[in-house]
């Protein structure tokens, strides 16, 4: 029997009993370990070859079984538990001279699902994070459209509302590890991304309403903090400042844009955009203006500062590589990686995240040696479009080193890089964009650590 | 029953909810804008205080001028401590001046670190650029206060600082989109997909993997 024949009855565990079900657990295992060549069973568990310590001491009840817990709304606004207390956004402080013009990263090794909690949303700001009265803020849309006109928070819950889940990247995400490996935590070679589920008014219904000029290539979004944040965004026919035209793809990006005021279900956090944000599924979330107080549609970029001082690519050819705007597909193994030790041989999970800016994620691949072998891992659902998928594959730690690396294929059938490849075209300057397969090494006292392979 | 009359599409379900005495006129149809007395409208006038992006080519650029040297005293007093007084950077915060464009170049070509390096004078394409973003978001402590003849001036040091334009040299609406750029004709729109992987299965490599570890311990956080 195969394991396949086995997963084609998963509901039978729950009608049959626990025996039942556990026999089949036994089965399953029994396959799994035949099928990689692994030794029977040892004395004491029935599940495998790694021993089990026994417990003999009868158990105590533990510090809360007699005492009286917090009320309701003690903590009106709920926090995680105190023991949680170190997952939370950092920042890595020689990055910038100062918090305020700054980024912090998500903990997406601490993570398990999909969505980050809004609490640990990674931040981007240009002059800090303001405080914007939704009584009073008002969204201006004008340039080439019939009517221009300015709308309240209020008048904008009226109109038809539109939710979805979406990642947003900073192109900076990976920066630090261009050049060599630096950074000795998932949450700074990854975290510069996170996903939420949101809310708003998309972009094209509010366009057919103050009836944009079809002649209109660009448009662009302007934020109301101290930066006054701007960034041009191309539609169909978009050229850039010298009459070259943007690549395809990132014409269509506008059409799943949305002005957003909510964020997982609640309002939009201050750190991300609060009362609105300009939102950008698929592209570099520089462009996801927050504080969003005014959209203007043109016929052609303002190629601003952030789009030729920073998001830019300097490449070793001697060009300078202007509005690369999506963010291509890009994968990572939350677990294990290097925030934790592995805790014995024997049975875990690899886990992890992938996502595309293109579209949905197709396959995800995981290699347990340096890239020789590959193995496809199960995509867990939803698997939504420019949203980050989680994938898994079961994984036997038999106390060896191993180079582990996860390598993700999008719809549009793109292929996750290595950073060898990257670095062939983009040399070492490029800073953005760095979407590399990422290995770590699992050494054989179960450290893991942030490596790079060097040769291909 | 005037809301009937005026509600384009909701005539259908209108009639049967006639015969319960309850209006459904308000429930758009699935072709109906949503949109229906949404907003205000806005006149141009009332927008221009905030219309205030200036394009690369100086399109919008608000009428004004200051020269170099009117520049220096604000510079100095109001960015020099962040920028230095040279434009070298001072305390982590940008410099004004990175490397000159054939050097900024060369680090690209030999894969040297050219990152710290960026500056006016390689990695902008276009003076009215800079104009924009000092006017909008500096001096970083008070963004957006400065008037529009300190901005020009204040523009024009930074660029002098550059190299990019002389000492006598005046910034205006008239004169900042001829300004030559070092780096104007370096750039090129995204190129990308610029690599090519094979989603291969088995026997990917006959080499074995070259590790690198972190060379520094502790530099995360
Ligand atoms: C308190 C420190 C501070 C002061 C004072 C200051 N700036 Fe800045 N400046 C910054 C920071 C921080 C940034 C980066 C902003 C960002 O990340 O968007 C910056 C960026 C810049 C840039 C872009 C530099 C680049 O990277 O190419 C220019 C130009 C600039 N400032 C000009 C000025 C001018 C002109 C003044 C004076 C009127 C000034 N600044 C005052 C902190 C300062």
């Amino acid at each position: 029997m195969s394991e396949t024949t086995l997963d084609q009855t998963p509901q039978s565990d729950a009608r049959e009993g626990v025996a039942s079900s556990d026999r089949r657990k036994f089965l399953r295992k029994s396959v799994a370990l035949a099928a990689t060549g692994a030794a029977a069973a040892a004395a004491g568990n029935a599940y495998g070859d790694v021993d089990l310590e026994t417990v003999k001491e009868p158990l105590e009840d533990g510090p809360t079984r007699n005492i009286l817990g917090r009320g309701v709304v003690s903590v009106p606004y709920g926090m995680p538990s105190k023991f949680e207390k170190d997952v939370v956004r950092r920042n890595v402080s020689w990055l910038t001279a100062d918090t305020v013009a700054s980024i912090s990263f998500t903990p997406w090794q601490d993570l398990n699902g999909i969505i980050t909690p809004n609490g640990l949303h990674f931040e981007r700001h240009h002059a800090g994070a303001v405080d914007v009265d939704p009584e009073t803020h008002q969204l201006v849309i004008h340039g080439m459209v019939d009517k221009p006109m300015i709308f309240s928070m209020d008048d904008l819950k009226r109109m038809p509302s539109h939710t979805a889940i979406h990642f947003l990247e900073c192109p900076a995400n990976g920066a630090m590890e261009w050049r060599g490996v630096q950074m000795d935590s998932m949450q700074f070679t990854h975290g510069m991304m996170s996903c939420s589920e949101w809310t708003g008014v998309k972009l094209t219904d509010l366009m057919e309403y103050v009836g944009v000029d079809p002649k209109s290539t660009w448009l662009y979004a302007e934020g109301t903090d101290g930066s006054a944040l701007q960034r041009s965004i191309p539609m169909e026919g978009a050229k850039d400042q010298f009459g070259e035209p943007l690549p395809a793809d990132s014409c269509e990006m506008y059409k799943d844009a949305m002005i957003a005021y909510a964020q997982n279900g609640e309002a939009l956090r201050p750190e991300n955009g609060y009362p609105i944000r300009f939102l950008l599924p698929g592209c570099e979330a520089n462009m996801s203006i927050k504080w969003l107080r005014r959209i203007k549609f043109v016929d052609k970029p303002l190629v601003t500062y952030q789009e030729t001082r920073h998001y830019i690519e300097p490449l070793p050819d001697g060009t300078i590589r202007q509005f690369t705007l999506v963010n291509e597909a890009n994968s990572v193994i939350n677990y294990p990686c290097p925030d934790y030790q592995m805790k014995g041989k024997g049975a875990y999970e690899i886990r992890g995240i992938a996502w595309s800016g293109r579209g949905k994620v197709a396959h995800v691949d995981v290699s347990v040696d340096g890239g020789k072998n590959w193995q496809e891992a199960e995509l867990v659902e939803p698997v939504l479009s420019k949203c980050v998928t989680k994938f898994k594959l079961p994984f036997e730690w038999k106390g060896d080193e191993h180079l582990i690396m996860s390598r993700v294929t999008d719809e549009t059938g793109y292929v996750q890089p290595t950073l060898m490849q990257l670095r062939k075209v983009r040399g070492f300057n490029s800073i953005y964009h760095k979407n590399s397969i990422q290995a770590w090494k699992i050494e054989k006292t179960g450290e893991v650590k942030n490596v790079q392979i060097e040769n291909f | 029953m005037s809301k009937l009359k005026t509600s384009k599409f909701g005539l259908g379900l209108a009639a049967g909810a006639m015969a319960l005495g309850l209006s459904t006129a308000g429930i758009a149809a699935e072709h109906a804008s949503g949109f229906n007395g949404i907003g205000k409208n806005i006149t141009d006038k009332a927008i221009e205080p905030w219309d205030i992006s200036v394009f690369y080519d100086g399109t919008n650029l608000p009428k004004g001028s200051g020269s170099v040297a009117d520049g220096e005293q604000p510079y100095q007093a109001q960015c020099a401590m962040c920028h230095g007084d040279f434009g070298e950077g001072a305390e982590g915060y940008p410099k004004m001046a990175g490397d000159p464009m054939p050097q900024f170049i060369n680090s690209l070509k030999q894969g040297l670190d050219g990152v710290g390096n960026r500056g006016v004078n390689n990695a902008w394409g276009h003076a009215p650029t800079l104009f924009d973003m000092i006017k909008r978001h500096m001096p970083f402590y008070a963004p957006g206060t400065m008037g529009v003849d300190e901005s020009y001036a204040v523009t024009c040091y930074v660029l002098n600082l550059g190299g990019i334009v002389d000492m006598d040299f005046t910034c205006s609406d008239e004169t900042l989109a001829d300004v030559e750029m070092p780096s104007a004709e370096y750039f090129v729109t995204d190129t990308r997909p610029d690599t090519n992987n094979q989603r291969c299965m088995s026997d990917c490599t006959d080499e074995e993997p070259e590790v690198v570890y972190s060379a520094v311990e502790g530099v995360s956080g």
